[in-house]
């Protein structure tokens, strides 16, 4: 085994009480293999990587257990030894590549440098032929190139080629293409297989994608709260997952092809470090649709030989559904809402003797109708934001023209903005941004009526109806932003958007970077507030089966252009342009 | 419960070494029985009380001119806490308002602050108040004008730093979306993000204010001879530095004292109110 963890506990000391953040971790990697380690934030699964490496976080300990790297006790071993094998027999490759690599030295003084340190005396064609095994052009001119020149997968193809470059018996990969866009995630996959089987690499893969570690591991792990919950072989846990939070993690991401089904909404959050400590029995318990009382009382032990599990009710699990979905809303042609001809964006920069012209978008058109939700997809990039930007007059149309409601807005007079005003709202995608922290809550949802100058009784009435709107406790009014967990970030911002019950709301990327049973909540959210209120949707978006889920009609946008648009079933199911062929086939599927 | 930044030990050391200056120098009448200007010629330059031939009825001894050194020094803090208090809360409106157009307007605005900022701070501060000062004539009233006039870059620059970052948050242009006016995003959304860091730069430039009146004194370009400074006593003591030392220490000390009174609160909230840090720690 190139890695063994036998029981292994880490205790995070919060103030006076200590909270198990890992709690009997035991997992083994056989020389060749990729094991997955899944689960969604806060489960842990960073933390057995950073139990590797040596760096947790102040006042996080290795409590119990152990860990071993090739027969040898990681843990026992003196600092200097430790030190000696990361880099040589352990590479990382690191969750954002751009962050990873430092920004005021050349690719080939990085690489040179790692290089060295691992004993090859002629580094540099070395690192010529370790860029061209991650299929980088020109890796010669690369070498003389900085990190801010390259793009964020390139970026990270080349710390690929630094984990490998010394032919290590262990690559541990945090969430390697998180930050990455889907096409490229597919490139960077199958790099990193490439070299995975050329060496015969054993690979700590750590997602929160369940469907991408069954399409790149031989086993799953899925953690939860801290625990194994279920390990077995990645196609057994894909297909008949025998725990219910693996079953409910499947049932809650929309799928990219087959037929539409409901989505599983699990309710709450993973506890949080403070709450674990307090939790005796399943820590899944007080979300899970099989619980008895004895689950809230003794721990449930992973049990089984293969396909191992951590619940006594697995035979249970395969009968877990969602509620069936209703059919797509066939939204009759009614009212054009919105109507964009030939809008083009171009932003000028440079000094006046070297202009650059950067077209941001370009002859973009199309009608938007009254209660249709539209979703846009792309790459980072390919001019969605500005689009949104354009169409809540956050930027200036270089060419072309808006119509909303019938008026054109193109002319910024104050009739314009009223009628955009009351029109159409937006919703950030970071909550950490779009909400301000100094604000309540309830301060927040109601802003546009402190425009209006309402007087406070009158908004503190509007602000219950929102929070009740969100299917949120009318006390979380009183709260600050920041007391907030993600997901109710997300529905304050989405909150604010309602208050004057637009026509329209614009969504920029509102459901990426969130877990996917937060992302569950939220879709039914959407789909709630669509019956409550019949407002259309701009929703922006790069993840696919989000806008194959919620939206009757799709554009697919490209370096600017709209290349395809369309009913989402035809596009999905009968793509036209190749590049929505390459974006479809870069997810993964079941 | 007691707010965070006042269970901070240098908010509480230091806040209460400014409370018992302030003290000291409203009660200074009832602390000491002659007055700053009573002239004693008859008993000069004497040591302070507790050395041979100190003089009870002079704690900290005398004066060239026989002026007891205590009642100077206690109604010399007088003059340092007006000025402190008046010239850097100047400084900072000044400083904010110029910050807050800038970041938040942008464009040639923010080019035209900025610059003007470069060229005023490429003067050296203490010059530039001295030359100030010789057009303005003495008094206190014109050291604080000036004081004034030579720093509201210091919030300038830092502010505007601070606006540029919060005018970026999509929570500014959120409420422009749902209908705020500029001002209004401004004033309510802008300026309390920025409200911890001018907290810190004021207690900040209260010390500075209170150093740079006291070089202003000792140059003789500062308060008019009437009035009592630790500056001018500082020049007073030059001349008397073997004799009587306490006459140049003392309102050294005092000046010390003073400056990291303000220094360690500043510090203080600096550390307890800023954001960023916290979040830096967490």
């Amino acid at each position: 085994m190139v890695l063994r963890a036998a029981g292994l506990c880490v205790t995070a000391q919060l103030g006076a009480v200590a909270v198990p953040v890992l709690r009997d971790v035991s997992l083994a990697l056989a020389p060749g293999k990729v094991l997955g380690l899944v689960g969604e934030s806060g489960a842990g699964k960073s933390m057995v990587g950073r139990a590797i490496a040596q760096m947790l976080p102040s006042g996080f300990a290795i409590s119990a257990g152990g860990l071993e790297f090739a027969g040898q006790d990681l843990l026992a071993m003196p600092a200097a030894a430790r030190r000696a094998l990361l880099g040589r027999q352990i590479g990382f490759i690191p969750q954002e590549p751009l962050s990873a690599l430092n920004p005021v030295r050349s690719i080939g003084s990085q690489f040179g440098e790692h290089l060295r340190r691992i004993g090859v005396a002629d580094w540099r064609p070395a690192a010529i032929a370790a860029l061209a095994s991650v299929h980088l052009s020109d890796p010669a001119g690369l070498l003389d190139r900085y990190p801010h020149q390259l793009s964020g997968g390139m970026c990270q193809r080349v710390l690929i080629a630094m984990a490998f470059a010394s032919k290590p018996a262990l690559v541990v990969a945090d969430e390697p293409t998180t930050a990455l866009d889907v096409t490229i995630q597919a490139r960077i996959i199958a790099v990193m297989r490439e070299l995975q089987q050329a060496d015969g690499t054993a690979v700590l893969f750590i997602t929160h994608d369940l469907r991408l570690a069954a399409e790149v591991c031989d086993d799953i792990a899925v953690l939860y709260a801290g625990g194994v919950v279920e390990h077995g072989p990645a196609k057994a846990v894909l297909t008949e997952p025998l725990h219910p939070y693996t079953k409910c993690l499947l049932l809650s991401s929309p799928a990219i092809a087959g037929p539409r089904r409901g989505l599983y909404a699990l309710p709450e959050q993973m506890p949080d470090l403070s709450a674990l400590a307090a939790i005796t029995g399943c820590r899944f318990a007080p979300r899970c649709p099989l619980v008895r009382d004895a689950c809230r009382t003794t721990p449930p032990l992973l049990r089984g030989d293969s396909h191992r599990v951590a619940c006594p009710h697995f035979d249970e699990v395969a009968a877990i559904e969602a509620a069936p979905e209703a059919p797509m809303p066939a939204v009759a042609a009614g009212t054009i809402l919105v109507a964009v001809r030939g809008l083009g964006k171009t932003y000028r920069s440079g000094g006046p003797f070297r202009r650059r012209a950067n077209q941001a978008v370009r002859d973009i058109s199309f009608n938007l109708h009254a209660g249709e939700f539209v979703g846009v997809v792309g790459e980072s990039g390919s001019g969605k934001s500005t689009l949104a930007r354009l169409l809540m007059g956050l930027e200036h149309p270089t060419a072309g023209q808006i119509e909303l409601a019938g008026r054109d807005v193109n002319r910024w007079d104050n009739a314009a903005r009223a009628l955009r005003l009351r029109t159409a709202q937006m919703v950030f995608q970071d909550p950490a941004s779009a909400l301000n922290p100094r604000r309540k809550v309830a301060a927040i949802v109601t802003q546009a009526l402190e425009a209006a100058g309402l007087p406070q009784a009158e908004r503190d009435a509007r602000a219950a109806e929102i929070l009740a709107d969100l299917g949120m406790a009318p006390a979380l009014g009183d709260r600050y932003p920041s007391q907030l967990s993600g997901g109710q970030r997300q529905r304050v911002n989405i909150g604010r958007a309602l208050c004057l019950v637009p026509k329209l709301l614009v969504a920029d990327e509102i459901l990426s970077g969130l877990d996917v049973s937060v992302q569950a909540q939220l879709l039914a959210l959407l789909t709630k507030l669509r019956a409550e209120h019949g407002f259309a949707l701009l929703l922006i978006s790069h993840d696919l089966a989000v806008v194959r889920y919620l939206c009757e009609r799709v554009m697919v946008m490209q370096r600017g252009v709209v290349v395809e648009a369309g009913r989402t079933e035809d596009v999905f199911a009968a793509p036209q342009h190749s590049y929505t062929k390459e974006l479809l086939s870069a997810v993964p599927r079941d | 419960m007691i707010p965070r930044w006042a269970r901070d030990a240098r908010v509480q050391v230091g806040a209460g070494l400014l409370a018992l200056i302030l003290l000291v120098a409203v009660f200074a009448p009832l602390l000491v029985p002659v007055g700053p200007d009573d002239q004693d010629l008859l008993a000069t330059l004497l040591p302070a009380a507790w050395q041979t031939g100190g003089d009870a009825a002079h704690k900290l001894g005398t004066d060239a001119l026989g002026r007891d050194v205590l009642a100077r020094l206690l109604y010399g803090a007088r003059l340092a806490l007006t000025v402190a208090a008046l010239a850097a809360p100047g400084a900072m409106v000044a400083g904010t308002l110029a910050a807050l157009l800038a970041g938040y307007v942008g464009g040639w605005v923010d080019w035209l602050v900025g610059r003007a900022v470069d060229v005023w701070m490429s003067f050296p501060p203490v010059i530039l108040s001295l030359i100030l000062m010789v057009g303005l004539g003495t008094g206190s009233r014109n050291v604080i004008f000036a004081i004034i006039l030579v720093d509201w870059t210091r919030f300038c620059r830092v502010l505007r730093a601070e606006v540029l970052v919060v005018a970026r948050r999509d929570y500014v242009t959120a409420a422009r979306l749902v209908g705020f006016g500029h001002l209004r995003v401004l004033v309510r959304e802008v300026f309390p993000a920025i409200v911890p860091l001018l907290i810190t730069l004021l207690t900040l430039e209260m010390g500075i204010a209170v150093v740079v009146e006291a070089i202003l004194a000792f140059v003789g370009l500062g308060v008019n001879p009437d009035e009592i400074a630790w500056g001018q006593m500082i020049a007073d003591g030059r001349s008397t530095i073997f004799q009587a030392p306490l006459n140049l220490l003392a309102p050294v000390l005092a000046i010390f004292v003073t400056v990291a009174g303000f220094n360690l609160l500043g510090d203080g909230l600096r550390r307890t109110l800023d954001v960023r840090l916290l979040e830096g720690r967490q």
